[in-house]
């Protein structure tokens, strides 16, 4: 199956939000060794510097390689969507099962020019399937194909 | 529905929901106010009162801004809501999806003349659209435009159906012997461990140490003549005896009086023996068969049937049992019901792959094997651990021997479990969606899991099979999209009476 990639911006979503995850406490253990360096008797430097290096591969390698296992086709009669870099998630949403659609964009996403669309089924475990890092016009484009989709079933 | 026109959000709820929600929204800042005061008292008085109006102003700004920000629309086919400060989200809900508009006014609601409407798909418990709050004329005229697009919807079609067959046909009813009989097969250690818990409680009162499991698995000499394995049995004995006890109590209270009576195109149970409860299953929406049992229950020939339902205004989501302690052949009849539905009937169903047990072998040895490993390193005798290990391994294997799925025409079987084995038959058209995942030692043995999510599943625990060989995996999923995704609209519905 062919898979689309998300829009480069996701990845600048990505990073920045882990950015903001890993940042302040690296600051904050930054500031309180500083702080007890006497106390301590320890070197702030190293410490650091080491809390620094633990933090490079989450920070810096993990997004690159969460956005890469993204990627996505949407089918005549359905959404296909993968993502997960140990465990491998394939999720497949027929379109006629789709309940209601949301077209959402946070703060980030608007920085980066990226929307998310989220299908929503009657599903329990997996009742919202979200497809993250589309442009604007390609997610609402989507939203109106699928909506297309839902139609009047004989109940 | 083919009119594709865009729904503009170009409505606001009324400005009332300002005063409103920040009336509500008061209470929690007047309990503020005290730890306000007690900061303020070394401050002094003069400034109270002008932080309480800052803050009421900045509350009531939020609440502008949210108000300002909230939009809806309604197009010739969808609603269209728009929300959110930071985060934008734009929601369309097809008329066609929608299954229930109630309109909702409390004693805020109507000081203002307003109404809070809430959007119900029937998908999960919460509505999905809520616009709060609206003039009572507007919800009217919503709930009205809602009603004449939903394409050839009859007003009130959900209800009463019933009339037809006032006297329903009993199809399932247990009698107090059944009862009692299925109260001993509701044996719960939670209450054996309930029951240690109290002993700690009152350990003083007990003559030896129960905290100590060494002493308590037979470590005699400590104590001499007051601890004997004597009183181990007899307190193992009590645990037993309490926990057969309070399932025949736990059951003759909720199973009492089971009747499960067919009324045309729904089923309705009674049971309880303080609490009567009443449930309408209306057959349409079931969306799969669960048939559960155990290896005695297996053995006798006997087992609990419940039925998965998409509930609706009066219909109850989730699982319902509908016969809680039945002879295959009671099952077989009460199956009859649903001429979609039938559970595996001599077909051979098939285990997944065997590589299943080599990745349970990986996934639970190899922790306890590298701790014994490194403990050995300092106290030798830990190596007596080793022979606990084959243990974990039989317990892979048994679980695959028991963990098997089959496909026959529409339907879907997924068995699983040892002790609590459970079958699921799912009409495959009802699958909501499906997910393959795979994890790193899955994609190493080239194995995978396929989750079927199914609408009215309680939670998590609905069918999946945990290690099908990855091309098999493949299949499957698409079979099953293939029926679920395509327009089959006569095989959408299980429970739908055939003809």
């Amino acid at each position: 199956m062919d898979l689309k990639p998300l829009e480069r911006g996701q990845l600048g979503v990505m990073l920045v939000s882990s950015l903001l995850v890993a940042v302040p406490p690296l600051v904050g253990a930054a500031v309180l060794l500083t702080a007890l360096r006497d106390k301590t008797g320890l070197a702030p430097g190293p410490l650091i510097a080491a809390l620094a290096l633990l933090l490079a591969y989450p920070v810096l390698v993990g997004p690159f390689r969460r956005y890469r296992t993204w990627g996505y086709a949407l089918g005549e009669h359905e959404l296909h969507v993968r993502h997960g870099v140990w465990t491998q998630i394939d999720t497949t949403v027929p379109l006629r099962r789709v309940q209601h659609l949301d077209v959402a964009q946070g703060p980030l996403e608007r920085l980066f020019g990226v929307t998310r669309l989220v299908l929503h089924t009657a599903g329990t475990a997996n009742s919202e399937v979200v497809l993250p890092g589309l442009t604007r016009a390609t997610a609402e484009a989507y939203r109106d194909d699928i909506r297309a989709h839902i139609r009047q079933e004989p109940e | 529905v083919t009119d594709q026109a865009q729904a503009v959000a170009d409505r606001r709820v009324h400005p009332g929901t300002i005063g409103l929600r920040f009336l509500k929204d008061l209470p929690q800042t007047l309990i503020g106010l005290p730890a306000l005061f007690s900061v303020m008292a070394d401050t002094g008085w003069q400034y109270v009162i002008p932080l309480a109006a800052g803050a009421a102003t900045i509350l009531a700004f939020v609440q502008w801004i949210a108000w300002r920000r909230f939009r809806y629309g309604v197009g010739a086919s969808e609603i269209v809501i728009e929300s959110g400060l930071l985060s934008r989200n734009r929601r369309s809900i097809p008329f066609d999806r929608i299954q229930d508009i109630d309109i909702e006014r409390g004693p805020l609601h109507r000081l203002f003349g307003l109404a809070k409407v809430k959007i119900e798909t029937g998908a999960g418990g919460k509505a999905e659209g809520v616009l709060d709050s609206v003039t009572l004329d507007e919800a009217d005229r919503l709930r009205r435009s809602i009603r004449a697009g939903k394409s050839g919807m009859a007003e009130g079609a959900e209800t009463a159906p019933a009339l037809a067959e006032p006297a329903g046909r009993p199809i399932f009813t247990m009698n107090p012997v059944r009862v009692l009989a299925s109260g001993l097969f509701n044996f719960s250690l939670i209450w054996v461990a309930g029951l240690f818990g109290l002993l700690q409680t009152f350990e003083p009162l007990i003559p030896f140490d129960i905290k100590d499991p060494g002493r308590l698995l037979g470590l005699v000499e400590e104590n001499g003549n007051r601890f004997t394995l004597g009183a181990i049995a007899a307190v193992l004995l009590l645990a037993l005896a309490l926990g057969v006890v309070s399932g025949i109590v736990r059951t003759t209270l909720g199973d009492w009086g089971f009747r499960l009576l067919a009324e045309g195109k729904r089923l309705r149970r009674e049971r309880g023996l303080l609490t009567r409860s009443e449930v309408v299953i209306p057959k349409r929406r079931v969306q799969l068969a669960l048939f559960r049992t155990g290896p005695l229950r297996k053995a006798l020939g006997l087992g609990e049937l419940l039925v998965q339902t998409l509930g609706s205004g009066q219909g109850q989501s989730g699982l319902q049992s509908v016969a809680p302690f039945a002879t295959g052949a009671e099952v077989d009849r009460v199956m009859a019901e649903f001429p979609r539905l039938h559970l595996p009937d001599g077909e051979a169903l098939t285990r997944v792959s065997s590589r299943h047990v080599l990745r349970v072998a990986i996934q639970t040895v190899t922790l306890p094997l590298f701790v014994i490993a490194v403990a050995s390193t300092q106290r030798p005798e830990a190596v007596a651990f080793v022979p606990l290990l084959p243990l974990l391994l039989a317990g892979a294997v048994l679980r695959r021997r028991f963990h098997r799925y089959g496909v026959s025409g529409n339907l879907l079987f997924v068995q699983a479990g040892f002790w609590k084995r459970q079958l699921w038959a799912l009409p495959m058209a009802n699958a909501q969606s499906v997910s393959l995942s795979r994890s790193w030692l899955q994609r190493r043995l080239a194995l995978a899991t396929l989750a079927i999510d199914t609408a009215g599943a309680p939670g998590f625990g609905g069918p999946r099979i945990v290690d099908l060989p990855i091309e098999r995996a493949r299949e499957l999923s698409a079979l099953v999209l293939a029926q679920s995704s395509r327009d089959t609209a006569s095989a959408s519905r299980a429970g739908d009476p055939g003809s």
